[in-house]
């Protein structure tokens, strides 16, 4: 464990439903004195599934890596699990916050994809047979049977990418944060993605997305936090920021396509902020029946 | 002023101080050499850059010295001047420990100036214009851009096996490391190589710059003086015995000796200590 700062008054641990509390957290880069996070206040539930959006720059990356204690915070607190993660380390805090990076290439270390799913399991002191279930089974879902004696730097990009977050799934952390998970991917990469973070917070995961690919956000998370500038500026319900077209303007982010055509045509007439091409194209059918029916 | 100065000057002037430093055995003229970098360095406003880039000489120098005091560099018979339990110390070590010393201050620090006082690119072109092969030329300029690069590889890999739980530091956590940053060096590599050749790297014909440097009559002069100087005092201290080595006249009391030895060997323990601990602490 690390030291704690003998003047720091936090408690050690709280007594919290929360997943993660963010109190009134400041950051700022050592080389440059750079701020990063200006007065964050944040609260997570168990189970939620939360996107995290913002221009670069704005926060998003270094919020994240306050959580898992990649970073610790210049001042304010941040609780994980109830526990304040300050003077903890991140190997401690791996067993309960599972980090994937964006570029799979920055955490592939073994020599065949099965000894890095086993990788993380083996480090937080998981017995042998649970391990062997838990990569049986991140081998079934993401489809990875046929590389699993290969080395990982010689399956394809989207593969690495898979076995990259499978890699952390394996750990089983109760939270996890996907930093840009489908960047860079195929369709059918990012629709395993989505299914995954779907079926994690279906199992009670906590899982943040930070992600500039707002269809994939509006398709999947319960939540949106906005950053702009080292601060929270918005935080709702994927429909109500989408819906925000100030918000988008001024933090020069673009809502999904979807929601813009939604907003510019069936919205005005009472009809819903669409968030996928099925809401609209369901919405559309019944005002067309409608029509028809007239 | 410094900044101002041709880098081939700059150059001739690394190049003929590191031949006189390692070429007499003149404590005076090492450090007056040493000393004359730390000036150029407070007139170029690089002097707070160099002090942090001149730590490394804290823990070579206490080794210096320590060795040396120890079993000098030196025909024998040496003179001893203490015994430590069964260790004995030797005062002609001193002197010898200096001149190594002095020998790596004066290069380092002038070459740090001239480097911290160097725009890359006005470098490269100054090669150029004295004919180094362009390939050569921008081999040396990308692998001085890739180190941060790497250097922050290193940092981003070492976070993603800490969040998977990997525990230990120093070696034993870089080593597992070497792989995926070997991997994306290699991926880089052949990324720029796609993208140099996309735009005409290793094409025929005269290259051109947006930058010029262009020589002056004083940077002709800077590196005239400075070269015949140099070369001259070089000559000079080779002609005269009793200037190229000064182990005769500067002799060391013997408490000198051990004072220096007893200072050297506590900054040199402090300093194994010290990177000891940091490797093996949990952080």
């Amino acid at each position: 464990m690390s030291k704690r700062n003998p003047k720091s008054t936090a408690p050690d641990t709280i007594d919290t439903d929360l997943a993660i509390k963010v109190e009134d957290a400041h950051y700022s880069y050592p080389a440059g004195n750079v701020v990063a996070l200006s007065g964050v206040n944040l609260e997570v539930d168990k189970g939620e599934l939360l996107g995290i959006i913002g221009q670069n720059g704005s926060g998003k990356t270094t919020l994240t890596k306050l959580l898992n204690r990649l970073l610790k915070p210049t001042s304010g607190n941040v609780y994980v699990n109830g526990m304040l993660t300050t003077p903890r380390t991140v190997q401690e805090m791996s067993a309960h916050i599972g980090y994937v990076f964006q570029n799979p290439n920055h955490q592939l270390f073994a020599r065949t994809v099965k000894d890095e799913l086993e990788f993380g399991p083996k480090n937080i002191g998981v017995e042998e047979a649970d391990i062997a279930e838990r990569v049986e089974d991140a081998i079934e879902f993401f489809g990875l049977q046929p590389y699993i004696e290969e080395h990982p730097y010689r399956v394809s990009f989207p593969i690495r990418k898979l076995v990259g977050i499978a890699s952390v799934v394996t750990m089983r952390p109760s939270i996890i944060i996907l930093d840009e998970p489908s960047t860079g991917q195929d369709h059918q990469t990012t629709r395993i993605i989505n299914s995954l973070m779907r079926r994690l917070a279906e199992e009670g995961t906590t899982v943040i997305c930070v992600s500039h690919d707002m269809p994939l956000l509006a398709d999947v998370v319960d939540r949106v936090i906005v950053m702009r500038n080292t601060q929270i500026i918005s935080d709702a319900t994927p429909r109500e920021v989408f819906a925000d077209r100030e918000l988008m303007l001024t933090t020069n982010l673009q809502a999904p396509q979807i929601t813009e055509i939604a907003l510019g045509t069936v919205t005005p007439l009472g009809g819903p902020i669409a968030l996928t091409p099925a809401e609209l194209a369901d919405d559309l059918e019944n005002r067309v029946k409608k029509g028809a029916q007239k | 002023m410094v900044h101002r100065i041709h880098p081939v000057t700059k150059m001739v002037w690394v190049l003929v101080y590191i031949v006189l430093a390692f070429t007499t055995q003149n404590i005076f003229i090492l450090y007056g050499m040493a000393l004359f970098a730390i000036g150029l360095a407070l007139l170029a406003g690089v002097f707070r850059p160099l002090l942090k880039a001149a730590y490394l000489i804290v823990p070579v120098g206490s080794s210096l010295i320590a060795l040396q005091v120890l079993a000098p560099a030196v025909e024998r018979p040496w003179t001893p001047i203490a015994e430590i339990g069964f260790v004995t110390l030797y005062g002609d070590g001193l002197y010898y420990a200096l001149v190594l010393l002095g020998r790596i201050i004066s290069s380092m620090l002038l070459t740090l100036v001239m480097v911290m006082t160097t725009h890359p690119s006005d470098l490269f072109l100054a090669f150029s214009k004295l004919k180094v092969p362009y390939t050569f030329n921008f081999m040396l300029a990308m692998t001085l851009q890739l180190i941060p690069v790497f250097q922050r590889e290193v940092g981003i890999v070492l976070s993603a096996q800490k969040s998977r739980g990997m525990k230990g530091s120093g070696f034993s956590a870089v080593l597992p490391s070497f792989v995926p940053v070997f991997v994306g060096a290699i991926e880089r590599v052949q990324q720029l190589s796609v993208s140099l050749e996309s735009r005409g790297f290793g094409s025929s014909g005269n290259k051109t710059s947006y930058r010029k440097v262009t020589s002056r009559t004083q940077d002709w002069v800077y590196g005239v003086v400075g070269a015949v100087a140099m070369l001259g005092l070089m000559v000079y201290s080779i002609l005269q015995p009793r200037l190229w080595n000064l182990s005769d006249i500067v002799v060391f009391a013997p408490e000198t000796v051990l004072v220096t030895f007893s200072v050297a060997v506590t900054l040199f323990s402090f300093v194994i200590v010290g990177a000891l601990f940091l490797s093996l602490r949990k952080t």
